[in-house]
């Protein structure tokens, strides 16, 4: 009877802990894999601006205690000023940033305060940065960059210079000035590369000068300027050079800054060519606020997260938002294993107690024959020998049951400690559900039994037996 | 009148008559002993009175209702409203006391009640160990319980099979007493011995050989 008892118990346990595992694993998976990073992007829609309000906005579309980071990043080239370099920068929300990106591996700290910087290991190696050593910054605005309020390009008197590809590989250097209105005023042409007397007359002919005077940028080469006659390929070159023009340090003045290094970043990936500051020093150094994208660590399955990133997308006129099929498509895919997989364990472990608990009882049934014999000639009917048999049974059932589903909850817990090294949510309704199915295991296994002692003769009882 | 009536009952398993053609009744009220030596169909005719098999032939009246041809459900319900079984082996149920005993005769009956289950063993003298288990009592005690058990629902047949084959003579007689008194309050009793002393006991004694009926014999002395 012990037994039966025993092997119900540890049925019920196993089963009720891999179903608690079973319960909690897609969000233990979910925040493993979350580890991996982000699985959502948001971006700005064509020809739209992503900033920190429409962020916000197409957080809300996810249940807060889905979200478990949403970090913003905001890239930009900055010159460093001791070396004649220029590097990616990365403005970012330090708060966030182990949220969506846990396999950083920081030596010394993420920054706290302003004008303090982590810096990717490979500059770090380039540049011999050290935790606590500092650098300069300077942010160049170029005149024609994408990223460049329109109005800047336009700057009143600014002074810019520029270069391109000519014919047969030489370059064509330009510098121009702008007038008060932003157009051009004059413009000077060095095209000493091309062939003299075709792409080389750039810089003398006056009439293809001129037409440059009063004109927008940026150029349209068709529309606004004829080309040189029997010079297309340098003429090309020069509305180039023109449109990709940056503004010169007499016009508009660069932004430098001075930065404490706080980490040294490793990751392994390209982020280490990278320098990070925080939203606020980028927003000082380039005067803008803008973002170019978020990365967001949302624990939810694949098909949650295809219908938070749609509605984001439908719902917001200026942001977009995308998955990340990899890393969630794995997760969806690794999730339906395991869930076969305890299927089955607990398919195999309910088949091995029903055995266990037959057996056990079938032993008790023949170790009780006389008894069973003498209840039968006293009177007991078949009811009754099945009644009496299967109430042992289900009590078998509870006691294994109430055993199981709190000695399960522990089972699973260890479990979870030890393999994802995180403890468990009890499940409450685990606890009657596991004392049901013990029950009904028990009432099953005992069929059999209940079959053979009803089957037992009571004039046994009757023989010198 | 009439409780038992036995009519050309034959039991045959293969070649083997157990019961050859037997016929015999018992009067409501009698006190009757079986006889014979082993083999001679004592057992299956015990088990074809006490409801707990059929005969292959012939018909069993018991109490008026033809019980050869009921369902084992139906006999089974017989058994208990009708029949107090006692055995050689006593059989008590191990792990419960005296009164528990009795009383499980009860349960299957109708209502156990602990009061009734008490004075059925004062009637046998063992109120005072009601609770002790069976392995606290002897043989002699034991049986006695089993003979409370037997009358605690005041069926119309006590049968006893060898209910003094384990005792020794002073429990056999405080058994025989027993039977002695249940007889004279009315109980028809039907016991199968092969202990001359406990047949002598009874009114009338019908001797078994080979499935038959070999012979009866009245108990002159009876009552003496």
């Amino acid at each position: 009877m012990l037994i039966a008892l025993l092997s119900i118990g540890i049925g019920a346990t196993i089963l009720a802990g891999l179903v608690t595992i079973y319960v909690d694993v897609p969000r233990q998976m979910g925040a493993q894999f979350r580890s991996y990073g982000a699985n959502m992007l948001i971006l700005p829609k064509e020809g739209e601006i992503l900033d920190n309000d429409h962020l916000a906005e197409a957080l809300q579309k996810i249940p807060q205690d889905e979200l478990i980071g949403a970090t913003p990043y905001r890239y930009v080239r900055l010159d460093m000023t001791s070396r004649q370099q220029s590097f990616t920068a990365a403005g970012t929300d330090f708060t966030q940033v182990p949220k969506t990106s846990p396999y950083f591996s920081i030596e010394g700290a993420y920054p706290e305060n302003t004008r303090e910087v982590l810096v990717g290991k490979s500059i770090a190696d380039t540049i011999g940065a050290k935790v606590g050593s500092s650098m300069e910054l300077t942010y160049q605005p170029t005149a024609l960059s994408e990223n460049l309020n329109p109005e800047e390009s336009r700057v009143p008197n600014a002074m810019l210079s520029g270069s391109a590809e000519g014919f047969g590989g030489g370059m064509v250097y330009v510098s121009l000035k702008l007038d008060e209105n932003g157009t051009i005023a004059s413009l000077e042409i060095d095209a000493g590369t091309q062939t003299p007397e075709y792409g080389g007359r750039a810089s003398e002919d006056e009439a293809y000068l001129g037409q440059f005077t009063g004109k927008t940028l940026p150029l349209s080469p068709d529309k606004d300027i004829d080309a040189l006659s029997g010079a297309t390929v340098t003429s090309e070159a020069v509305v180039t050079a023109i449109n990709t023009a940056r503004m010169t340090e007499k016009s508009v003045k660069p932004q430098t800054m001075n930065f404490t290094v706080t980490g040294i970043l490793t990751t392994g990936g390209e982020e280490e060519s990278y320098v990070f500051l925080s939203l606020g020093d980028m927003e000082s150094l380039t005067g803008s606020g803008q973002l170019d994208v978020a990365e967001l660590s949302v624990s939810a399955g694949a098909e949650q997260l295809e219908a938070y990133a749609d509605a984001i997308t439908q719902d917001s006129g200026t942001v977009r938002a995308r998955l990340v099929k990899r890393v969630t498509r794995s997760e969806a895919s690794v999730l339906e294993k395991l869930t076969a997989l305890v299927f089955l364990v607990t398919l195999v472990v309910l088949l091995l107690t029903m055995i266990c608990v037959s057996t056990t009882m079938m032993a008790v049934v023949s170790e009780r024959r006389r008894e069973i014999g003498l209840r039968k000639a006293l009177g007991a009917s078949d009811g009754s020998i099945r009644k009496e048999f299967l109430g042992e049974g289900l009590f078998l059932g509870l006691l294994g049951g109430v055993m199981g589903g709190i000695l399960g909850f522990v089972f699973a817990q260890v479990v979870s400690v030890n393999v994802f090294g995180s403890s468990i949510t009890f499940q409450p309704l685990l606890l009657p559900i596991t004392i049901i199915v013990s029950m009904a295991i028990a009432a099953l296994s005992c069929l059999l039994p209940i079959k053979r002692a009803v089957a037992i003769d009571p004039a046994l009882v009757l023989k010198g037996e | 009148m009439s409780l038992l009536e036995l009519k050309n009952v034959s039991k045959i398993y293969g070649d083997l008559k157990a019961l050859d053609n037997v016929s015999l009744h018992v009067d409501q009220g009698e006190w009757v002993a079986i006889m014979g030596p082993s083999g001679s169909g004592k057992s299956t005719m015990m088990n074809i009175i006490g409801c707990m098999d059929k005969p292959t032939k012939g018909e069993v009246l018991l109490d008026e209702v033809d019980i050869s041809k009921e369902s084992s459900k139906n006999l089974t319900d017989i058994r208990r409203d009708k029949i107090g079984l006692i055995f050689q082996q006593f059989h008590m149920v191990n792990y419960l006391t005296a009164v528990e005993n009795v009383m499980v005769s009860q349960y299957y009956h109708s209502m156990p009640d602990e009061e009734e289950a008490l004075e059925a063993l004062e009637r046998v003298g063992l109120r005072e160990r009601a609770r002790h288990l069976p392995s606290q009592l002897s043989g002699g005690e034991q049986q006695r319980v089993c003979v409370a058990r037997a009358l605690i629902n005041h069926p119309e047949l006590i049968l006893a099979d060898e209910p003094t084959g384990n005792l020794d003579e002073a429990n056999e007689n405080i058994v025989l007493d027993l039977f002695a008194q249940l007889h004279k309050e009315g109980t028809t009793l039907i016991v199968v011995t092969h202990d001359p002393e406990v047949a002598d006991a009874a009114q009338r004694t019908i001797v078994l050989e080979h499935g038959k009926v070999a012979r009866e014999v009245i108990n002159e002395n009876f009552g003496k």
